[in-house]
């Protein structure tokens, strides 16, 4: 488990930007942070968070293991929801960030240590994490069923989740920002006519130097062939969507409870939250039992 | 690489081609343009030598890394990783023939893709081909492909490889790499590592592992920011190097904890590091925009030892070129001899040249290594005019037992080899010294004998205050009203000069007649004029002119020296006073000098530098008064330290002075043989400990030993023991009780010195001596003999066995 201080290095190495129907979310370290011009339509959520990223440090090299969320719902996410501490989740092509508050990172180092080697990058060299002295005061959190408490929604896109080389980047700029801020959906008539489930959704991460896009297949094929990282084997992926009024940043086990009953099925699945929402990725084969176990869990609630 | 900056590789086996690779890759062949032309086309890489394009390749695109397949192929088969993550192989060969045929085009594809970092070919088993790539949220980073595998497994169904327009041929893909390893990380550099085939060194994203694939899920590995360019010393398996930004690390993999040196970091962040493979310890680095490559010599420490001790490092550096360098290649097989390319791909290739280490032998020779190269210089064997260095003249002295002769010291001039004026003063004075003083000591024991040593400057002091007695009359010259009294101190030091004998008889004639024997015909005469006695001299300048031996000019000269004259102002004074000048040999100068000198003045005899210290200084002591003489001898003391001219030993005695001349003298010759074998003739003992003396001491003890004279370094030791008793040496064996472990010796002697323990227990057979059967420390019996049982301890003449032992040894 790596922590990463967003702000320690001088210029911007932590950017995200992700673009949904409501809003555009932007993650950024505080480098970044004041080269953002000041506006009034910027709504800033509140606290410093701090990166946290799973490092493997050996172990297993299972081939067929679960990726992402999924690897990781039982070691850290559900731990983290047990005691009560808020996340905000960033899937990338090339790992998963979860962002918890810096204020809270005497109690995640603690819920964690058991399970991890905790490190903090400082300058780019990893050093052990201080033990931050918390002892006490820790119940411990007895098993808890974790229903989904949100509703859910599955868009009918197909998304690909990709990278590219960033020397190519300067190659595809207009078209991202096109793609970003220009394209509303009127570009894509078919979609938006055909199905109402559609939604506009995409995400774009430079994080010390590596790119990651998230796009639906119609935006993928605006670029061209062969300049987007994908996998050999082409896989896509299906979204479900949590939550009908904005979540906020407080509520605790929202991640968790989507990525509880993933794991226990074995389904890899991509997590991006942003400022209203959140949003799972899973294989588009997988979809249908997703949402059935989801709706399942919903059902426990009642 | 990424189009703009190239890179260059040199064919690990046609010792003639080399690649630069940027966005296309370009094989070129260099020759020799020694003894040709340089050939149309041909790009110059150095003095003689000028590279020709074979042909250039530009089928791979976004190509971010190449590698060299290893073993031996004349089509020149590369690696390529591509910005995607794929590896393909490829070729710069023209003959589609080969048994390469069906590697050729063959792409290795990763799950996701990825940038691919850095290639690696496994040096033993030649198909295996490491590929490191970039982050992947669940893909690996580190595959090992084996470039013959001829299918694509299963597990990945065919139609779900989405191939892009034109790859029809998936018997070219390979999808299933032998291993993967790194999960969830990034691989930025890789290096099989040569103790076994299986181990793979790996810089990751924050740390350096080494893969062992004989069990995956094992790894070793260290936190470090030292991930970049991870290569392994091809003479020390066990030493890496590795860089991040401006520092290198260099670490050993059996204390795989933290690097064992950092080098000095760079201002600019480095690109490459290479080690020598021609020659051990020898790493290259270079950074960014930057003319010179660093080099940084690990020659001497192939074995770090502890965490304290950082081992020494030699750091330089080559230009090879005006314009900043891309990337540079050791040759393979060359010796130090790197190709480097600039951003604009102009090419240089040249040697590296050694360090050139330089050693004297303690017998002249001279030895410098260069490369592999060794030289040797020699002295000449030839007696010819040249001078022979100090060091074989020492040598050869310390053969013939030079400054060993402590009775006729003089001697020692001539085992010095008789060739050295300032030897012969200096061993005739000591001579002298120790002759006197000796005399001194008999005729009354006091504090004289310690003031012969101390130089005439000390003997013509204590003179000083004296009243002066009444002047002599000498007959036939005027010069009689000069002549001093000849007091104590002023005979001691004609003594010393060795114009008159022992006793107290003044007379020269002993003196002359020993220097007309040896042919000193000049030296006789000035000597006898300078004792007023004209007519010796005008005798002993015909003899000289008719032995033969002689120059017959001498009787011209004893003819100008009779028609001397005491009338001030006559043409012989005129004419003599003039031309003495352009007589040759300095004492017949002197004596036209002297006989033309006013009274009182004798500068042109006291100050002529040619005439020996001792002739002078006696003249000194004959016609200069006290206070005169002083002066004089003060001024000649300093002089002569200056120079560190030995005859002045004869002033200087072996005092502070002494030493002081002395220092000038090994400054000026190194002979750290004479000043030691000088300052133990008889100094005292605060000199003998001057730091400075001891040094010479030391250093000729080192000498001997190292031209490995141990008998002379033995005998030099005795004779410095018998002056300077504090350095014996201490007792090196002792007799040690068996019980109790203690030395006998030591516990039982009364008196509390080491180094005569024997004696102190009675085996020399002293009488007096109580026997000692028991240890003194335990009270146990001490061993007894096996013959005649008696004790240790008894005086050995009365022990049969002993005897018997003696018996055989005077027979042998």
């Amino acid at each position: 488990m790596g922590s990463r201080e967003t702000g320690s290095e001088r210029r911007c190495k932590f950017f995200s930007l992700t673009e949904t129907p409501e809003d555009y979310t932007i993650i950024v370290d505080e480098e970044g942070f004041l080269e953002l011009p000041s506006s009034e339509h910027l709504s800033v959520a509140d606290a410093t968070w701090l990166a946290l990223n799973v490092v493997s440090g050996g172990g297993s090299f299972s081939s067929s293991q679960p990726i992402g969320v999924t690897k990781i719902a039982k070691s850290v996410i559900a731990p983290l929801a047990d005691q009560n501490i808020s996340v905000f989740m960033l899937s990338t092509y090339q790992t998963d960030f979860i962002l918890v508050r810096e204020r809270d990172l005497p109690f995640v180092t603690h819920t964690l240590s058991s399970e991890f080697t905790i490190l903090r990058v400082v300058n780019g060299e990893t050093v052990a994490a201080e033990n931050l002295g918390i002892t006490n005061g820790f119940v411990k959190p007895k098993m808890v069923q974790r229903p989904v408490i949100h509703p859910l929604s599955s868009p009918s896109n197909r998304f690909c989740v990709t990278s590219l080389d960033p020397d190519t980047l300067p190659t595809v700029a207009t078209l991202l920002m096109d793609v970003m801020f220009y394209s509303n959906g009127v570009k894509d008539p078919l979609a938006s006519g055909d199905d109402c489930d559609h939604i506009r959704f995409f995400s774009f991460s430079l994080i010390e130097g590596y790119i990651s896009l998230v796009m639906d297949v119609q935006t993928q094929q605006r670029f061209p062939s062969n300049l987007l990282f994908t996998s050999a084997s082409g896989e896509l992926w299906k979204m479900v969507r949590i939550g009908g009024q904005p979540l906020g940043f407080d509520e605790c086990g929202i991640v968790a409870q989507i990525s509880e009953p993933l794991a226990a099925a074995d389904i890899p699945a991509y997590y991006i939250s942003t400022f209203k929402f959140d949003h799972a990725l899973v294989p588009e084969e997988n979809i249908n039992g997703v949402i059935s176990a989801l709706k399942v869990s919903q059902a426990e609630k009642h | 690489m990424s189009g703009s900056k190239p890179d260059i590789l040199w064919a690990p086996h046609q010792v003639d081609r080399f690649v630069v690779c940027d966005s296309e890759l370009s094989l070129y062949h260099v020759e020799s343009t020694v003894n040709s032309e340089l050939k149309a086309g041909s790009l110059r890489l150095s003095e003689d030598s000028a590279a020709t394009l074979l042909s250039i390749n530009s089928e791979t695109p976004y190509m971010k890394c190449v590698a060299w397949y290893l073993s031996y192929d004349p089509e020149c088969l590369l690696a390529v990783g591509q910005a995607n993550g794929r590896v393909v192989l490829t070729s710069l060969g023209q003959d589609h023939n080969s048994k390469f045929r069906d590697l050729i085009g063959k792409e290795f594809v990763p799950k996701h893709a990825r940038q691919c970092n850095t290639l690696a070919w496994n040096p033993v088993d030649n198909n295996w081909l490491a590929a490191g790539l970039d982050k992947h949220r669940a893909d690996f980073s580190v595959l090992i492909w084996d470039i013959c595998s001829k299918y694509t497994p299963d597990i990945v169904p065919m139609e779900k490889v989405r191939l892009s327009v034109g790859e029809t041929e998936t018997s070219l893909l390979v999808t299933k790499p032998l291993y993967e390893l790194g999960q969830n990380d990034a691989c930025l550099s890789l290096c099989w590592l040569p103790r076994d085939q299986k181990l793979l060194l790996a810089g990751m994203h924050r740390n350096l592992a080494i893969f062992d694939l004989r069990n995956t899920s094992q790894k070793m590995f260290v936190n470090t920011k030292a991930v970049q360019g991870v290569t392994v010393d091809p003479y020390f398996h066990d030493r890496v190097a590795s860089f991040y930004e401006g520092q290198v690390a260099i670490w050993d993999l059996r204390k795989f904890e933290k690097p064992v040196l950092t080098l000095t970091e760079q201002p600019k962040p480095l690109t490459k590091v290479a080690w020598c493979p021609t020659r051990t310890g020898l790493l290259a680095t270079l950074t960014r925009d930057s003319n010179i490559i660093r080099l940084y010599d690990m020659q001497h420490t192939p074995t770090p030892i502890g965490d304290e001790t950082e081992p020494t490092i030699i750091e330089r550096s080559v230009q090879p070129c005006d314009n900043y360098i891309a990337s540079f290649a050791w040759h393979p097989t060359s010796q130090n001899r790197m190709i480097v390319v600039t951003p604009n791909r102009t090419m240089s290739d040249f040697t590296v040249f050694e360090r050139i280490s330089l050693a004297w032998s303690p017998i002249t020779s001279l030895m410098w290594a260069c490369g592999r190269h060794l030289y040797e210089c020699a002295e000449e064997e030839n007696d010819n005019s040249l001078e022979k260095d100090i060091a074989t003249k020492m040598r050869l002295r310390a053969l013939s037992r030079y400054g060993l002769d402590t009775e006729q010291v003089w001697r020692n001039h001539i085992l010095a080899g008789n060739e050295d004026p300032q030897l012969k003063s200096l061993w005739y004075t000591l001579h002298f010294m120790k002759q006197y003083t000796e005399d001194m000591d008999q005729k009354s024991p006091g504090n004289k004998g310690s003031l012969v040593y101390a130089g005439i400057k000390s003997i013509v002091k204590s003179s000083l205050g004296m009243v002066e007695s009444s002047r002599h009359n000498w007959s036939g010259l005027d010069k009689q009203s000069d002549i001093q009294n000849l007091n104590e101190e002023r005979i001691l030091a004609l003594q010393l000069c060795g114009w008159i004998k022992k006793g107290t008889d003044v007379d020269v004639g002993p003196f002359l007649n020993s220097l007309v024997q040896e042919g000193e015909w000049e030296r006789a005469a000035a000597v006898a004029l300078f004792n007023l006695d004209i007519r010796r001299a005008i005798q002993i300048l015909n003899e000289g002119a008719s032995s033969g031996k002689g120059d017959l000019n001498l009787n011209v000269v004893a003819m100008a020296l009779s028609g001397y004259t005491d009338e001030k102002n006559s043409l012989w004074r005129e004419m003599c006073s003039t031309l003495r000048l352009q007589l040759n040999n300095p004492y017949l100068c002197i004596m036209f000098a002297f006989l033309t000198s006013e009274a009182g003045s004798y500068d042109g005899v006291l100050y002529e530098n040619k005439v020996a210290v001792r002739d002078r200084v006696a003249f000194a002591c004959k016609f200069l008064s006290d206070s005169q003489l002083n002066r004089y001898i003060e001024k000649l003391t300093n002089e002569m330290k200056e120079a560190g001219n030995l005859e002045g030993i004869l002033l200087t005695g072996l005092t502070k002075d002494g030493v002081d001349l002395m220092e000038s003298y090994v400054d000026r010759t190194g002979d750290v043989q004479t000043a030691s074998y000088c300052m133990l003739q008889g100094s005292p003992l605060d000199v003998l400990k001057d730091e400075r003396v001891q040094y010479w001491i030391e250093n000729y003890r080192n000498l001997l030993d190292a031209w490995r004279f141990w008998h002379k370094r033995a005998e030099f030791d005795i004779h410095r023991s018998k002056l300077d008793p504090s350095s014996k040496p201490l007792a090196q064996v002792f007799v040690s009780c068996n019980f109790c472990g203690k030395s006998i010796s030591y516990s039982c002697s009364t008196v509390p010195h080491q180094g005569r323990g024997f004696s102190q227990y009675g085996v020399s057979g002293s009488p007096t001596k109580s026997k000692v059967t028991s240890c003194p420390g335990c009270r146990k019996p001490l061993p007894r003999c096996a013959l005649c049982l008696i004790n240790m301890g008894t005086p050995v003449s009365s022990c049969p066995a002993v005897l018997l032992l003696m018996g055989f040894l005077w027979m042998q």
